[in-house]
């Protein structure tokens, strides 16, 4: 059977039919998209549907997310949000709150909401906007309830004496000098790894993982995907995390597909030489269900945390003098980019610096010099910082760009200021350079580290706007056109699914996302909040409240 | 108070330095406490298999550590693998930083509930730190990994005999009698087999079985096994059940085990000398494999 979705236009991200008003589809794959009138040859012997619901809306191919971390999220995703940045979450919009009576406020009010000895945990506390914060101030909020207030960073956390106690943290355990702050309730660094080793009872629970997957299946709909890349399976035990997946993100219910993108160092800890990674990965593929498929990708680290200050930089460097992080000894990634370049894998390689991303250019060299590859989609993932020349080598070696956008909005005013001044921090994600130089450029949330939400990462791509409303180097914003090909098509390509999405073209799966307003015509401030109405995953619709 | 403290002892510096040569050498060493636990970092070029060379017999406590930053994943292995050993009997470890680790953010990682720091030993490469320090990646994190040393000890001074000290300008403070027993006799002239200017070095090899082993099959090759073999252990499935295997030398003891709390990683860990003649030390790889697993 045969149904024609009917639009008040079709966005096809096809260069050679970019409009259309309808799309012809049977069992989940386009027929035929472009004008009614032209699809009667197909009609003549099939019964149709004729669905309208979406006949005064804007049909775009789904949006594609090609790199966040389902586990990351379904850790996040079941705790209470208090951020300085809006997130548009399935179950509430989360209102900006900027100053500390703000942050108390919704305490107080998350609080009272909850029934009694129930734990709280709460995600998304910054000093810059929310004052200082111990264990007193969160007490004389919670007051015994068990409450851990966890940093934006993800790096440190609060603890009341209730939570500690939950915990079973003996105060008297700890001693001075430990990154632990026991008067404050303080944990960092290793301390956090100390107490978060004693509350993963409570936060990686199965039950609790699974309701986060929930809430993750959610999320990713809401935003409007119907494909994303899970860019680090593996992250924290790949047969817990393979199992759970398999189970939720699985199943008629689920609108979109999942590209598992392996973390290559944990599949080769413990033993294994990188050289078998390779074939270990390939082994991956017989998992492969219909929504969930690992392909040759590999997902490899060369320098440290965009949000720590961690990225290593050329110079001048940090304003401070302190330097970044290797994830990797140089020669241990090379070695590692060695073995699956010469296995024919599409690599992923995690660069922040612009100093991570011309060592991370100096091995693709070297891999091009010792076996040339063609179309190999080498990928340089998140790109925070970069430099005008290092565009040219991504372009002259043949790679891709994935960029996390959203750091522009969120850091460029506080790295300017405090980090790497106001050349650098404007600089940040020079996409405008990418796609003038002819770069496969895509963008992407590392969700949780930015909202999943497309259109968002869209709007930043298109007006580079940061937190305080400055515009940071104008000459790099995408246009609309651009930064929805960035979403649509060119993230299909990094993730190795363009041959089944990404555009609207007989023959590839019918996956939309419909939306109230056009997103290439519409006033670009608006962009973020135009209303996403529905997806329609293979074929089938799943409306959006 | 102080002494209630489990001290770690860091070996550090850059990859190649020598780490996993000078750890591969106190594990063969009979002269290592035998309540001494020992984390690897995994992400090194010879992994040694931590589920392998764990276990609760005689010796020291082996676990893998990898790198990354706790944004990423959670949770870090090093507070994992100190509260693992916070619930042993031991009474020091020896914790193998990354090769890209600064030893003073380690060392403030080593302020952990029951634990603390005792001190930074960081190994110098004799044949390529002068390069090194020069490199434009890593210059800067290998300057930092000598100045923040407390003991800084020479590897490979053999292969490069005209290497001069004075030009890294080293902080060398080695008085502490007890951090130099930690280090064995690595600088004493008195145990000329094993200073580093011996020609003798370990390595690892590390065999995963895939298949079921007649338990005669692996007595007669435990038997075979030359003296440069220094060390063997592990878990083997095989006709009579699961075993460990623990081999010192030329003893090697084979019990049958059946009460793991969880099935171990299968396979055997060799920890063998290796010389001019014989690089891996007798042991040759593709030999384990055809004689294990038929």
């Amino acid at each position: 059977m045969l149904t024609l979705f009917q639009a008040r236009s079709v966005i096809t991200m096809n260069p050679s039919m970019p409009r259309a008003s309808a799309v012809l589809v049977r069992d989940g794959m386009i027929v035929e998209v472009g004008e009614p009138e032209n699809m009667t040859p197909w009609m003549q012997d099939e019964a149709v549907v004729v669905d309208d619901q979406f006949a005064q809306s804007i049909i775009c191919p789904g949006f594609i997310d090609p790199h966040l971390h389902p586990s990351m999220a379904a850790v996040l995703l079941p705790m209470e949000f208090i951020t300085a940045m809006r997130w548009k979450l399935p179950w509430g919009e989360i209102e900006p709150v900027i100053n500390p009576e703000a942050f108390d406020r919704r305490l107080a009010k998350l609080h009272e909401a909850k029934p009694a000895a129930e734990p709280l945990f709460v995600w998304g506390y910054h000093q810059l906007w929310h004052g200082p914060m111990n264990k007193a101030r969160i007490q004389g909020i919670c007051e015994d309830r068990p409450t851990v207030v966890w940093h934006r960073s993800f790096h440190e956390l609060y603890m009341t004496d209730a939570a500690m106690s939950m915990a079973g943290i003996d105060p008297a355990q700890i001693k001075p000098g430990m990154q632990i702050d026991i008067e404050n309730g303080h944990f960092f660094e290793v301390g956090l790894g100390f107490a978060i080793n004693r509350l993963n009872p409570w936060i990686l629970a199965p039950e609790q993982y699974a309701a986060g997957l929930q809430r993750l299946k959610q999320v990713v709909h809401h935003g409007g995907h119907t494909s994303i890349g899970d860019l680090a399976t593996g992250l924290f035990n790949f047969d817990a995390e393979a199992q759970a997946l398999a189970e939720q993100l699985e199943g008629d219910d689920v609108p979109f597909r999942t590209r598992l993108v392996v973390h290559g160092t944990r599949l080769t800890q413990g033993g294994r030489k990188p050289e078998e990674g390779p074939d270990m990965a390939a082994a991956l593929l017989s998992r492969n269900s219909h929504r969930l498929t690992f392909g040759r990708h590999i997902k490899l680290f060369s320098d440290g945390a965009f949000f720590s200050q961690l990225a290593q930089l050329q110079e001048p460097g940090y304003i401070d003098g302190h330097h970044g992080e290797w994830l990797a000894a140089p020669e241990e990634l090379e070695r590692h980019i060695r073995a699956y370049w010469q296995a024919g894998y599409q690599i992923h390689v995690h660069v922040t610096g612009d100093l991570g991303l011309e060592l991370t250019l100096d091995i693709l060299q070297k891999m091009q010099d010792e076996k040339p590859r063609f179309n190999h989609g080498f990928t340089f993932e998140h790109f925070g910082f970069s430099t005008p020349e290092q565009i040219r080598r991504i372009k002259a070696l043949g790679a891709q760009v994935s960029a996390n956008v959203y750091y522009l909005h969120e850091l460029s005013d506080s790295y300017a200021k405090a980090g790497i001044g106001f050349e650098r921090a404007s600089q940040m994600a020079r996409l405008g350079s990418c796609v003038a130089a002819g770069i496969n450029t895509t963008i992407h949330s590392d969700f949780t580290m930015a909202p999943a939400e497309p259109l968002n990462s869209m709007w930043v791509a298109v007006n580079r706007q940061n937190h305080v409303g400055d515009v940071m180097a104008a000459e790099e914003k995408l246009t609309q056109q651009q930064a929805l090909e960035a979403i649509t098509i060119n993230a299909a390509h990094t993730i190795g699914l363009a041959d089944i999405t990404g555009s609207i073209r007989a023959g590839k799966r019918a996956d939309f996302t419909v939306l109230a307003q056009d997103p290439l015509t519409c006033d670009p401030m608006t962009l973020k909040d135009i209303d996403i109405e529905a997806t329609v995953f293979e074929g089938q619709v799943f409306p959006i409240a | 108070m102080r002494n209630d403290l489990c001290p770690i002892t860091l070996i550090g510096g850059y990859l190649g330095a020598g780490k996993t040569t000078l750890i591969n050498r106190m594990l063969a060493d009979p002269e290592l406490p035998q309540d001494t636990a020992v984390l690897v970092n995994d992400f090194g070029d010879i992994n040694i298999d931590e589920s392998l060379i764990r276990s609760q017999s005689q010796d020291g406590t082996v676990l893998g550590l990898s790198n990354g930053c706790i944004c990423c994943s959670i949770s870090d292995d090093l507070s994992k693998a100190l509260d693992q050993l916070a619930k042993l009997p031991i009474s020091q470890v020896i914790l193998e930083t990354s090769g890209v680790a600064e030893p003073a953010r380690v060392w403030q990682h080593c302020h952990y509930p029951g634990f603390r720091p005792k001190a930074s030993v960081v190994l110098v490469d004799a044949g390529h730190t002068a390069l090194r320090l020069r490199d434009k990646y890593v210059g800067s994190l290998v300057k930092a990994q000598l100045d923040q040393a407390h003991l800084l000890v020479l590897s490979k001074t053999d292969v490069h005999p005209d290497f001069r000290l004075d030009r890294l300008q080293p902080m060398i403070e080695s008085n502490d009698p007890n951090l130099l027993a930690t280090i064995f006799g690595w600088q004493q002239p008195t145990a000329p087999e094993r200073s580093i200017e011996s020609r003798a070095s370990f390595g690892a090899h590390t065999w995963h079985q895939t298949q079921t082993v007649p338990l005669a099959t692996l007595q007669n090759f435990l038997h075979s096994l030359n003296d440069r073999v220094h060390r063997v252990k592990g878990w083997v499935a095989t006709d009579r059940g699961l075993h460990q295997v623990s081999g010192v030398g030329s003893t090697f003891a084979l019990d049958a085990i059946t009460d793991l709390p969880k099935p171990p990683a299968l396979g055997l860990v060799f920890i063998y000398c290796s010389d001019v003649d014989s690089q891996d030390g007798g042991l040759a790889p593709d030999q384990i494999t055809m004689t294990l697993s038929p």
